[in-house]
């Protein structure tokens, strides 16, 4: 068995080592290129599986990591030092991460002492899940890139380091790192569009490219906030060490970029103030509202969808856009849950905003990429809404639903605008368009593709029963609780939902085949003269082999959510949630607010949170 | 399990499923012998199903519960017994002398009144059946089976049985969960023998009537996946379960009502469905939330026996405000959950308003489903759909279903909700029919009586009347499947819908135009017809809701629209099938005018379409007679004579979820309004289009035109929705995607823009001003150079020696810096 450092160092690593071994293949040998990569995201996805059952069932002694929370874990990877303000690194100790070989899913060392840097990677079942879906879609969109035929090198090349830093992402427990990562994966990112792009593909590029600069920015100054916050350096800290039952007077000050340690400091003391915390939870939230992307700032995403090539379209959906959401639920929440509050109702409305909003923006188009681009603006509004229905009045546990429903929304998104893109990218293979009003009548002509695609639209349309529907229908009761408007507003969404994917549907596949005389119309049209629309081939081997995984998701996912996501995976979201409600600057923001003017029927049942 | 009965109705929920799967999957290998698959799963379902309520019967309350004289089981309600404790009645007086302790309805106002029949009624058979036993669950994340509990509310015999599907929030204390299960009672069981029973039929039907299609197997598959969903909408025990399997039942309908989808049309009807379901289904959405954040549990069971409680129902068995109050405050059994905590009740609070909401948002799920105004406009388009699916889906079972729920939800509304219910029924019930007098269409006839007679069930639970109006759901669901196969035999013979074309088809198609002329003679209310027997019991309770409350549109709406319905439907019959055929008249005048529509799936006929008409074969006519058989005595009593209510009812009454109120004293004056418009109708239908046609229709339409054209047009219910609706949000999608291109994204192009111009702008400064700077410092050096030349010695020792100064100077200067 691999330790805890090979493993979570190989998860990005390996992909990265595949990046440059891609290069040194010698010319001409495309095909080599193509099963090569494919190797190394197999191998990638391979690692991810390993990571799963070491989650799940750990080493021979101790507790499993799914037993005990990240920060719980976090413990036994203490780099131990002189001062008491931690500047100072005089002698480190590393009891986990593979010296005593105890599986605890968390890798910790000294990486730039002077700055407090840390090389901190660590899963839980929230980052897990989404590498997870990270190494599957890297294998489906790397399966579906073998038609591309520009430059093969440099593409997979370019690919493995995006894969290599999107996991990257997903792993850091450092800031630093995370956005050491995060400003990594923008490049192959650029490429990738800019060179085998559509027609349009560098304006799309340079607007990915900056506009996701712009938001990085806004994430980099509360990065800098928190690291930097004076604050009272001799400030009472509580329980910062979960282990103790006791409060402890230990004097704290910030300078580090340890997100387990930064959100106990946020959570557990009033060390950062509620209103500075608004000012760094509003930085992050815009900056990963860029990247979710949430209304008013997704411009960029409808321009480089359309304009990437099918894979990119892929993984841009499939795992990128959840950077966003895994910024929210992983920092902007837990770093500074009383500005999480403090704005929790713009933070809604904003959400639903981009909920209806995506949803009719979709309606509205007539390519079909487009249209996919902004279903995933509507989407990803649920992950918003979601984190942000946090009940003042009910029930906290409904909290939990709401976040739950975000990262089920997250996963299950994942899965079927992977799903939706693929299939975007085989009709365009074959009718080199994607015009919606240029199709028609392919259940007939293409059924496998057709019964797909039915199955993939479905569950992102929310149908019960497919993964979609879990997701809207936890964060749509958790809304409720929070605010009746908006809760009514979000279930009002499935309509302009259920319009547009069947729409879409209509235009695509029912009817009779468009030919170019008949102007979808009124089915009274005559077969087509031009005989080339209608008649494409069904799906081939390839692209049925990436079919079946997303369908067997869909459907596995919708039906038993519990064992298959829930059961590993909510744990840790409910860690979060507890954290985040419990929150000094939360409790204490909840009382003034309520003294104002919300009765509360249960008087704060977070109050008390000592283990 | 508690109940080995359970295990029937899962196996009957899930046959059909792994059916679906075998059909999907194997499609290729299976081809056309899907059919067989689908038609021997459907048909062990119906034996289960027959099985499971044979066995409910015998096991719980025992057939002589069912077969008394006197009417009205007002006990029956549960105004008594709590889930608790309470082990063993051997009468049927629940909770009268059950020492209840946890009980959140302790009271009953109704005591009473039932002490008639306790020698009627034994079940002592079933002395274990009120124990409510919590099984421990397992361990989190909710994998394993759930618990089994025997008895549900009031002391009747359930077998349920659930799973925790979800169980989150563990950290915040016990998780709140979500479950799915299946919960039977005696309303269940009939459901299911229903269901299946014409979902067998119609499989039978349909390997005849869509035989020779190209998607044959895939009709099967469709059908099987139906039959689960709907199944699985029956045996829910959580509206969360039941918002499940309504969609799914919705999206089996979409794919259905689309199956020819090469006609366009067809493929908008389907969409056009779907998405009118879902502005209903919000509506449910939204009661889903409101009761979720207020009683925290979804179990139907649970919140009806909180409900039940007669602190809160006034004289009528209704929750008012007057009565409730403005908070209501009721004892709740919270759910179970996957830690394997025990049960327990909890006290929650909901304001009166929002129970409203809450039932009228369920009620807005159901008026989608059930076709009520104004969500109606799907259903007649849903006709675009194959026959046997319109017999299954459309008139029988899913569009039945609002109406269920709204039985087995019933403790949920508030007076005012059930009124809304009543008007809403009442009103879908003279619109529809109206429509329907007009209709040239037969099977759109059929679908225009589908809606007026769901919206006379609705009226009928509306105005209190529980039993009548789910007795009158069943018997429905026999006689309307009856009569859609029938035309579907019809279509299949002379390939149109058209009725001024068709006429004397009885002599062609004896079979066919005798059985729909029982299942017509049924829905008109003819006596001895099971018809007669729901219909009198709407009437009995829309007549006692008027006289008690003073809404008497309740009651004319009832009245006027069983005289329509009997008319507009012995209008259809003597068009189609007496007198002489039209079109052999109409060849005659004007020859070969036009090729008829055929809905996509016909040939194209000349001529008269009666003169080739044959009956249907063996596969399509037997189950019109064996659909006959229910038609005609469904409805009995035990006597047959039309006295004392009929066993099916009783039945119905036993699974009642609240105290209901009695309706004997109206029976027999509801029997004579029943008697009277019946004989109104068909009598007038008899004149205007029997074959003895005293008067003609056509001079009535001219003098009546504006009320002729409100109905040909459908009361401009789809054009006014086309204005209000459709075109606005299309408009509005349309705009803000032009906002988003040239606003939003605007922001971000302008903001670029600009900062492209600030970098010129910058340029030039740089090129002017800075470099400017430079290059006049460069030429000020320059200057200074040349005339500094002389300084220049160029001896190397005084070069170092000012290099030496500097450096230290420079270190120096570093120093102080450093130190201060």
């Amino acid at each position: 068995m691999m330790s805890d450092a090979q493993l979570l160092t190989a998860l990005w690593l390996v992909p990265f080592i595949g990046s440059l071994s891609v290069l040194l293949v010698p010319k001409g040998s495309e095909k080599l290129i193509k099963w090569i990569a494919l190797g190394f995201c197999l191998a990638t996805f391979g690692l991810t599986l390993v990571a799963f059952t070491s989650y799940l069932n750990g080493s021979d002694e101790g507790l499993p990591p799914i037993a005990s929370s990240l920060s719980d874990r976090v413990l036994n990877n203490v780099i131990r030092t002189s001062a008491v303000d931690g500047s100072d690194y005089d002698s480190i100790e590393l009891n986990g991460a593979g010296r005593d070989g105890r599986k605890d899913l968390v890798v910790r060392m000294p990486w730039i002492p002077s700055f407090n840097i840390q090389y901190y990677l660590g899963l839980d079942g929230i980052s897990l899940s989404l590498v997870v879906l990270a190494g599957i879609v890297a294998v489906l969109s790397c399966l579906a890139s073998f038609p591309i035929e520009k430059s093969v090198k440099g593409y997979y090349s370019l690919f493995l380091l995006l894969c290599a830093s999107m996991i990257g992402v997903f792993l850091a427990l450092d800031l630093f790192l995370f956005y050491v990562f995060f400003e990594v994966m923008l490049l192959p990112m650029y490429f990738l569009i800019g060179i085998w792009g559509g027609e349009n593909r560098e304006y799309a590029a340079i607007k990915f490219l900056l506009y996701t600069l712009f938001g990085s920015v806004f994430i980099l100054v509360a990065i800098l906030i928190l690291y930097f916050w004076p604050g009272d350096h001799t400030a009472l800290v509580s329980q910062m060490n979960p282990n103790t039952q006791t409060v402890e007077r230990v004097a704290y000050t910030a300078h580090t970029f340890d997100i387990v340690k930064l959100t106990q400091a946020a959570t557990t003391t009033d060390f950062y103030g509620r209103s500075i915390q608004t000012v760094i939870f509003a930085l992050f939230l815009v900056g990963f509202c860029v990247k979710l992307p949430s209304f008013p700032f997704h411009t960029w995403l409808p321009d480089a969808h359309v304009q990437a090539p099918t894979p990119i379209s892929m993984i841009l959906a499939g795992i990128l856009l959840k950077i966003g959401g895994y910024g929210m639920i992983r920092m902007a929440w837990p770093l500074a849950p009383g500005g999480a509050q403090e704005l929790s109702y713009l933070v809604a409305l904003v959400a639903v905003v981009s909920i209806l909003y995506g949803a009719l923006a979709a309606m509205a188009q007539t390519d079909f990429k487009k249209l996919v681009a902004y279903s995933s603006v509507s989407h990803m509004g649920y992950v918003t809404l979601g984190m942000a229905a946090m009940s003042l009045a009910n029930e906290p546990r409904i909290y939990s639903y709401g976040v739950n429903g975000a990262m089920f929304m997250m996963i299950a998104h994942g899965i079927t605008s992977t799903g939706m893109f693929f299939l975007v990218g085989v009709i365009y293979e074959r009718a080199h368009t994607r015009d919606l009003n240029k199709f028609g009548g392919l259940f007939a002509t293409m059924p496998v593709y057709a019964g797909v695609s039915f199955l993939i639209f479905f569950g992102s349309m929310g149908l019960p029963g497919l993964c979609g529907f879990v997701a809207e229908v936890f964060v749509v009761l958790a809304a409720f609780n929070f605010n009746k408007l908006l809760g009514v507003l979000a279930a009002a969404a499935v309509i302009l939902t259920a319009g547009y994917v069947l729409w879409t549907l209509q235009r695509v596949f029912l009817g009779k085949p468009a030919g170019a005389a008949d102007d979808h119309g009124h089915g009274h049209g005559h077969d087509d003269s031009h005989g080339h629309s209608g008649s494409y081939p069904d799906l081939d081997q390839r692209e049925v082999i990436i079919a079946i995984p997303l369908v067997i998701l869909t459907v596995a996912l919708g039906v038993l959510p519990t064992p298959f996501l829930l059961s590993w995976m909510s744990p840790s979201v409910d860690e979060t949630v507890k954290a985040v409600l419990s929150a000094k600057t939360v409790v204490d923001g909840k009382k003034t607010t309520a003294s104002l003017n919300f009765p509360i029927n249960n008087p704060t049942p977070l109050e008390t949170v000592k283990r | 399990m508690e109940h080995w009965q359970v295990w029937i109705y899962i196996a009957v929920v899930l046959l059909p499923l792994a059916s679906f799967t075998i059909q999907i999957l194997g499609m290729r290998i299976l081809g056309n012998k899907n059919a067989y698959v689908a038609t021997a799963t459907i048909a062990t379902c119906f034996g289960l199903s027959a099985f499971g309520l044979f066995n409910y019967i015998t096991t719980g309350p025992g057939i002589t519960a069912f077969t008394g004289l006197h009417a009205h089981h007002d006990d029956h309600g549960t105004s008594g017994a709590a889930p608790h404790g309470s082990a063993g009645h051997d009468d049927h007086a629940p909770g009268g002398h059950s020492a209840d302790t946890h009980a959140p309805a302790a009271e009953h106002k109704d005591a009473d009144k039932h002490d008639s029949h306790k020698d009627a009624v034994k079940h002592d058979t079933h002395k274990d059946a009120e124990k409510h036993v919590e099984k421990p669950k397992g361990e989190g994340g909710g994998s394993s089976e759930g618990s089994d509990t025997a008895a549900g509310h009031g002391g009747k015999l359930v077998w349920k049985s659930e799973y925790i599907w979800t169980a989150l929030g563990s950290s915040l204390g016990k998780p709140l969960t979500l479950s799915l299960g299946v919960y039977v009672d005696l309303l269940a069981a009939l459901m299911f023998a229903m269901v299946s029973f014409i979902a067998m039929l119609v499989h039978i039907y349909a390997m005849e009537y869509m035989h020779g299609d190209p998607r044959y197997p895939r009709f099967f598959a469709y059908l099987s996946l139906f039959c689960f969903s709907m199944f699985g909408l029956i045996a829910s025990p959580s509206i969360f379960m039941i918002f499940i399997f309504w969609e799914l039942v919705g999206v089996c309908s979409y794919f259905l009502i689309g199956f020819w989808f090469e006609d366009i049309n067809n493929a908008k009807a389907a969409l056009k469905a779907f998405v009118t379901n879902r502005v209903g289904d919000v509506g449910m959405l939204i009661g889903l939330g409101i009761i979720w954040s207020y009683f925290g549990t979804f179990s139907i069971a649970d919140i009806n026996n909180a409900l039940s409680v007669s602190r809160i129902r006034d004289n009528d068995t209704r929750i008012t405000r007057a009565v409730a109050g403005d908070d209501i405050t009721v004892s709740i059994l919270a759910p179970a959950n996957a830690k394997g905590d025990a049960s327990e009740t909890v006290t929650k609070t909901i304001p009166y308003l929002m129970l409203t909401i809450a039932g009228l948002g369920i009620f807005a799920g159901c008026a989608g489903k059930s076709a009520q105004i104004p969500l109606h406009v799907w259903l007649p388009d849903a006709m675009a759909g194959p026959t046997p699916v319109s017999a299954l889906i459309h008139a029988a079972t899913m569009v039945a279903a609002g109406v269920y729920l709204v039985g087995r939800f019933y403790a949920l509304f508030t007076a005012e909700a059930l009124l809304y219910i009543a008007y809403t029924g009442g009103l879908t019930m003279i619109v529809a029919a109206t429509i329907a007098l007009v209709q040239t269409d037969y099977k759109k006839v059929l679908a225009y009586s589908t809606i007026s007679q769901l919206g006379m069930m609705m009226l009928g639970l509306g105005a209190l009347g529980y039993a009548a109006g789910l007795f009158h759901l069943i018997t429905h669901a026999f006689f309307k499947a009856l009569l859609f196969l029938s035309a579907g035999s019809i279509y299949h013979s002379v390939h149109t819908y058209e009725m001024p074309k068709l006429g004397g088809l009885l002599k062609k198609m004896p079979v066919t135009g005798y059985c729909m002329l029982a299942a017509t003679m049924a829905i008109s209310g003819v006596p001895l017809l099971s018809g007669f027997y729901s219909k009198d019991a709407i009437l009995a309770a829309t007549m006692r809701f008027s006289a008690e409350t003073g809404h008497y549109p309740i009651f004319f709406f009832a009245a006027v629209g069983s005289a329509l319905t009997a008319f507009y439907m012995f209008r259809m019959w003597f068009l189609v099938f007496d007198g002489t055929s039209r079109s052999a008249h109409l060849e005659h005048e004007t020859h070969h005018t036009h090729a008829h529509d055929d809905h996509g799936h016909g040939h194209g006929h000349h001529g008269d379409p009666v003169a080739h008409a044959h009956e249907s074969a063996p596969k399509m006519s037997w189950p019109l007679i064996a659909l006959t058989v229910p038609t005609i005595a469904v409805g009995y009593p035990i006597s047959i004579l039309p006295f004392g209510e009929p066993v099916l009812e009783q039945m119905i009454h036993y699974s009642a979820p609240v105290a209901t109120v009695d309706l004997s004293d109206w029976h027999f004056k509801a029997m004579m309004v029943s008697f009277v418009v019946a004989s109104l109708g068909i009598g007038g239908s008899a004149l205007f289009y029997s074959r003895f046609k005293i008067f003609s229709p056509e001079p009535y339409a001219r003098r009546f035109s504006l009320l002729y054209n409100l109905f040909v047009n459908k009361w401009y219910f789809d054009k006014i929705y086309s204005i209000i609706f459709v075109k606005p949000a299309m408009a509005l999608a349309n705009n803000i995607s032009r906002f988003d291109k040239l606003v939003v994204d605007g922001l971000v192009t302008g903001a670029s823009n600009l900062t492209h111009m600030a970098s010129q702008a910058s340029g030039l400064f740089d090129r002017t001003v800075v470099d400017g700077m430079v290059n006049s410092l460069a030429n000020l050096i320059m200057n200074t150079g040349e005339k500094s030349r002389q300084l220049q010695t160029g001896k190397l020792r005084q070069y170092l020696a000012v290099l030496a100064v500097g450096v230290v100077g420079l270190f120096g200067w570093l120093y102080i810096w450093i130190q201060s």
